[in-house]
């Protein structure tokens, strides 16, 4: 019997000479020990003393989604905690002080969200991000995370689903599933591909999966990337733009230049 | 109630422990680690040890029958001068992580380790 089959890449390690920045601002604001709240396209970081204590993105279920969508905490307990405080990652604490719920469990749960939401927070933009000082972040006792760390994971996070399945279309976009399924020699659907499978409706995306599930993005994002190369999924295909008026005039701004525009001002 | 690096800690106590980590096998993190790697980097063990854990994983041949079960509990690897001891930990909300001691063969105690590490694991997201 000869099976051949090519195997998986391999999971990127960390490249310790990266030295480039994502964010200049953010390396900036690590240097000085700034505590507030940095504001991006994506997603927002939380910054105590120059360490992120949180992360939020709109295209990342939150630490509530993911401690209440399996019952590891009744959606009540965790609005009665919510409404006491002023955010999540305090919530997070107050549940931690009361004991209702196992203390690895919650520093798993909150580490996982805040690298789930921090990849999506980092990724590339169109506008400045913006910083705005504020005591209201502290480090406290979840655990926090070196920018540097955060900034190294979300790069070798990137470079993953690079490598899994380098369109990144499906990511952002409502996915069908192909038709016709992918060649019968493709890797098998796995327990876990097969609930994101299930849920690929035309309609929702990866985001809106991951919520459903209860699960991280990032996590989805590794699935549905692993399904789109063995050809189960693709993202919904683009309306046919509409013809290019016969005589196009090149009016475009030099998009590269502004792009760089705004790091070194962001940088200043 | 434990967490992270107490956990981690306690496995540092067993017999031979020459480094722990809990690693999430989907994106190949160190969620936390202690002690030393083999080749000295945790990040690059993680990874590594992230492949293995997921191919176990993933693949219905090593799971148990029984929708009730966790796939798969633990992996070994051992070699020449150390063992590997790869524990799943089963949350209540969706993860895929487990617990990686790497033992030194003369000192350590497979079975013991194996045991504790359960524990330990139980203990981590269960109380």
């Amino acid at each position: 019997m000869t099976v051949v089959d090519t195997p998986p890449p391999a999971l990127p390690v960390r490249d310790k000479r990266a030295t480039r920045a994502l964010s200049p601002m953010l390396t900036r604001l690590a240097e000085e020990r700034a505590t507030g709240v940095l504001i991006r396209e994506h997603g927002t970081l939380h910054l105590a003393e120059g360490r992120v204590v949180h992360a939020e993105s709109p295209l990342a279920p939150g630490l509530d989604v993911l401690l209440t969508a399996h019952g590891t905490l009744a959606g009540a307990a965790w609005r009665r905690a919510a409404v006491r405080t002023p955010g999540p990652l305090h919530a997070a604490e107050l549940l931690l002080h009361s004991g209702v719920l196992p203390t690895g469990a919650l520093e798993l749960c909150h580490l996982d969200a805040l690298y789930d939401a921090g990849y999506f927070a980092l990724a590339p933009s169109s506008t400045p991000g913006r910083f705005r000082y504020d005591n209201t972040p502290r480090l406290g006792p979840l655990p926090s995370v070196p920018v540097v760390a955060l900034e190294r994971e979300t790069l070798r996070r990137r470079l993953l689903l690079h490598r899994l399945w380098s369109d990144p279309a499906a990511d952002s976009t409502p996915l069908i599933r192909a038709d016709p399924a992918g060649p019968a020699g493709a890797a098998p659907v796995t327990p876990r591909q097969r609930a994101v499978l299930d849920r690929v409706d035309g309609v929702r995306t990866a985001t809106d999966i991951a919520r459903d599930l209860g699960r991280q993005a990032f996590h989805t994002l590794v699935d549905i990337r692993r399904l789109a190369a063995a050809g189960h999924v693709m993202p919904v295909p683009p309306a046919p733009a509409p013809p290019p008026p016969a005589h196009q005039v090149t009016t475009d701004p030099d998009i590269a230049l502004l792009k760089r525009l705004r790091d070194a001002l962001e940088a200043l | 109630m434990p967490g992270i690096d107490e956990c981690l800690l306690e496995a540092m106590r067993l017999p031979g422990a020459r480094g722990a980590a809990l690693v999430d096998w989907t994106s190949g993190l160190a969620l936390g680690t202690v002690g030393d790697a083999p080749g000295g980097d945790h990040e690059t063990t993680a990874a590594e040890a992230a492949e293995l854990a997921r191919m176990a994983a993933e693949h219905g041949t090593f799971a148990a029958r029984g929708d009730e079960l966790p796939p798969v509990e633990d992996l070994i690897v051992s070699n020449g001068d150390s063992y590997h001891l790869l524990r799943f930990v089963d949350t209540s909300f969706d993860s895929s992580v487990f617990l990686h001691l790497w033992l030194g063969r003369e000192e350590g105690n497979l079975a013991l380790a194996r045991i504790r590490l359960g524990e330990m694991a139980a203990r981590l997201v269960l109380g």
